[in-house]
């Protein structure tokens, strides 16, 4: 590849506040985090802090919950959106108020909406309510395994609509006559859906799946603001550990789980590049 | 047939209404309860009588009690709305400057590195908060930004995430308009200003909208870097443990406000700007 030399000079004039503040902001605390993973009390202590991590029950408990989130709400999210998008495809005309209503939720922050979470989740609240009168056992969400399920209803109400949106303008971009010459060649609806349309929609797949993992990890917010800082053992995440060990000073099982957690998510991130890299998101 | 399709198209209909009501539902709720009295929000979320909660679509009598204590009576709330203000805004208008900045380089100009250096940056991007979250801290302490508001601005302003959303508005601009412009002998600037940012509105807009809401809801941060409670924006403040619970939904409607402010008066670039991501 040749380049231009004046236009290399302006791209990294262009690119240089950036270039620093990332440098500054990010690179250098991750690399401290790196570093201060291998440091046992002042000295080196290779992978000591690791394998400690590894013994530590609350760790493992940890990255369990955050495994399980990421496994299950991710996918999942992506597919109700997917399928509500194109629920609203198929209407010839749809009034926009439709759309802004499912942006609403990730415009509202999260701690507006805490006490309308409490109010309808609590041991007493209005979905118990309704459990009970229809015959059914109440659910502990705020004591029991259903806590996760609490939170992954609430990260998909949240984000499901944003994701709508990115969908609905990724179908909306696809040329019509593809789908026609399929349907003309005997093609069903859900073979064209799995053969065609995910293909070509690939690069939209990629940013809703970037959008839903940098997401899944301000879920914390909701999960701080529910549960305080002594979650229940289901869904005491990653994040509660490193905010825990912080409260601690515990540092090196702090920086050794934070860079645990960090491989994990550049990990998916890798995987998905790799299935992605028939498109041209990153050429 | 006819009936056929006449019964499909009620139930599309009815799925239609029933998926907006589920979306909209919680913030409708928290607006209604705003106008509660306190003692009634009490009773709401007093969950140890033993009996059930139930929704209540209308206040009993209508109050406006929780907005007065909010703004007349107590000066910890509006204060904590300012404390906000004074986070977001310049981390708005940074992330806006250095992203549409990058994303021009990145999404237009051939550099010798371009797309390894983006891909860091998207691997940065995937971060947990949590992650640098501590590490930032000594640096901060080194550098005396704690209690300082600018430990939550600057990581804000270069986050990664405007870069990778403006960029590919960036793309949507017509090579042609660039090329022209360049034999016409317009610097590099000039097209930044003259025909790319007028062309990445809806991208701007968005970004706007998105990084407003993030940083407004911020909470990890200050619990880490303000040591003095006085700072603390009203997100932090409003979570469960802390709150006074008789003015919550004032408060909550208090904080959206803004945020539903700037959406709706963008609300079309928004949704116009992603059908080109």
């Amino acid at each position: 590849m040749k380049f231009e030399k004046k236009q290399v000079v302006w791209a990294y004039i262009f690119l240089l506040p950036s270039l620093i503040g990332i440098a500054v902001f990010y690179v250098i605390p991750y690399i401290m985090c790196v570093y201060s993973s291998f440091v046992s009390k002042g000295s080196f202590a290779g992978l000591d802090n690791y394998i400690k991590l590894f013994q530590n029950k609350a760790f493992l408990y940890a990255l369990r919950n955050t495994v399980i989130f990421t496994a299950v709400a991710i996918p999942l999210l992506m597919i109700i959106s997917f399928l509500i998008a194109k629920f609203l495809a198929s209407f010839k005309k749809i009034s926009a108020f439709f759309r802004s209503a499912y942006l609403m939720p990730i415009v509202i922050p999260a701690a507006s909406l805490i006490y309308v979470w409490q109010l309808l989740f609590d041991d007493y609240g209005v979905v118990n309510n309704l459990l009970s009168s229809l015959g059914i056992d109440t659910v502990q969400f705020f004591s029991s395994g259903f806590s996760m399920v609490m939170i992954i209803i609430i990260y998909i109400w949240k984000n499901c609509g944003f994701c709508v949106i990115l969908f609905t303008a990724g179908l909306a971009n696809l040329p019509k006559s593809v789908h026609e010459s399929a349907y003309l060649e005997g093609a069903g609806g859900f073979k064209t859906t799995i053969k065609i349309t995910l293909p070509l929609i690939t690069p939209t797949t990629f940013f809703v799946f970037l959008m839903a993992v940098i997401n899944s990890f301000r879920m914390f917010r909701e999960s701080f603001s529910l549960f305080g800082t002594y979650p229940n053992e289901n869904i005491y995440f990653l994040q509660n550990f490193i905010n825990n060990n912080y409260n601690n000073f515990n540092y090196p099982q702090l920086s050794s789980s934070a860079i645990v957690m960090s491989l994990i998510f550049i990990g998916l991130m890798l995987i998905f590049f790799l299935y992605e890299r028939k498109s041209d998101y990153l050429e | 047939m006819k009936k056929k399709l006449q019964i499909k198209a009620i139930l599309k209909y009815t799925l239609l209404i029933i998926l907006t009501v589920i979306f909209l539902f919680p913030v409708v709720y928290m607006i209604i309860s705003s106008f509660m009295s306190g003692k009634e929000v009490i009773d709401m979320l007093d969950f140890t009588t033993g009996s059930y909660a139930s929704l209540k679509l209308f206040p009993e009598d209508f109050s406006l009690e929780q907005y007065y204590k909010v703004f007349f009576r107590n000066s910890k709330y509006l204060s904590e709305f300012w404390n906000s203000v004074i986070i977001t805004l310049p981390t708005v208008i940074g992330q806006l400057v250095v992203s549409s900045l990058a994303a021009f380089a990145f999404g237009k100009l051939k550099f010798p590195g371009r797309d390894k250096i983006f891909f860091v940056y998207m691997i940065l991007l995937i971060l947990p908060i949590q992650v640098t979250l501590v590490p930032s801290y000594f640096m901060y302490q080194k550098i005396n930004l704690l209690n300082n508001v600018m430990s939550i601005i600057l990581p804000g302003t270069f986050s990664a995430f405007g870069i990778c959303l403006l960029r590919q508005s960036v793309r949507y601009v017509s090579d042609t308009s660039i090329e022209a412009a360049r034999v016409d002998g317009a610097s590099y600037i000039r097209i930044f200003f003259q025909i790319i940012l007028p062309q990445i509105r809806g991208g701007l807009i968005s970004l706007a909208l998105l990084t407003f809401v993030d940083t407004w809801g911020v909470v990890e941060q200050p619990l880490i870097y303000f040591t003095d409670k006085a700072k603390y924006p009203l997100s932090v403040s409003l979570s469960a443990s802390t709150a006074n619970i008789d003015i919550v939904f004032a408060c909550g409607v208090m904080f959206m406000i803004p945020a539903l402010i700037i959406y709706f008066l963008g609300e079309k670039d928004v949704r116009s700007s992603f059908s080109r991501i």
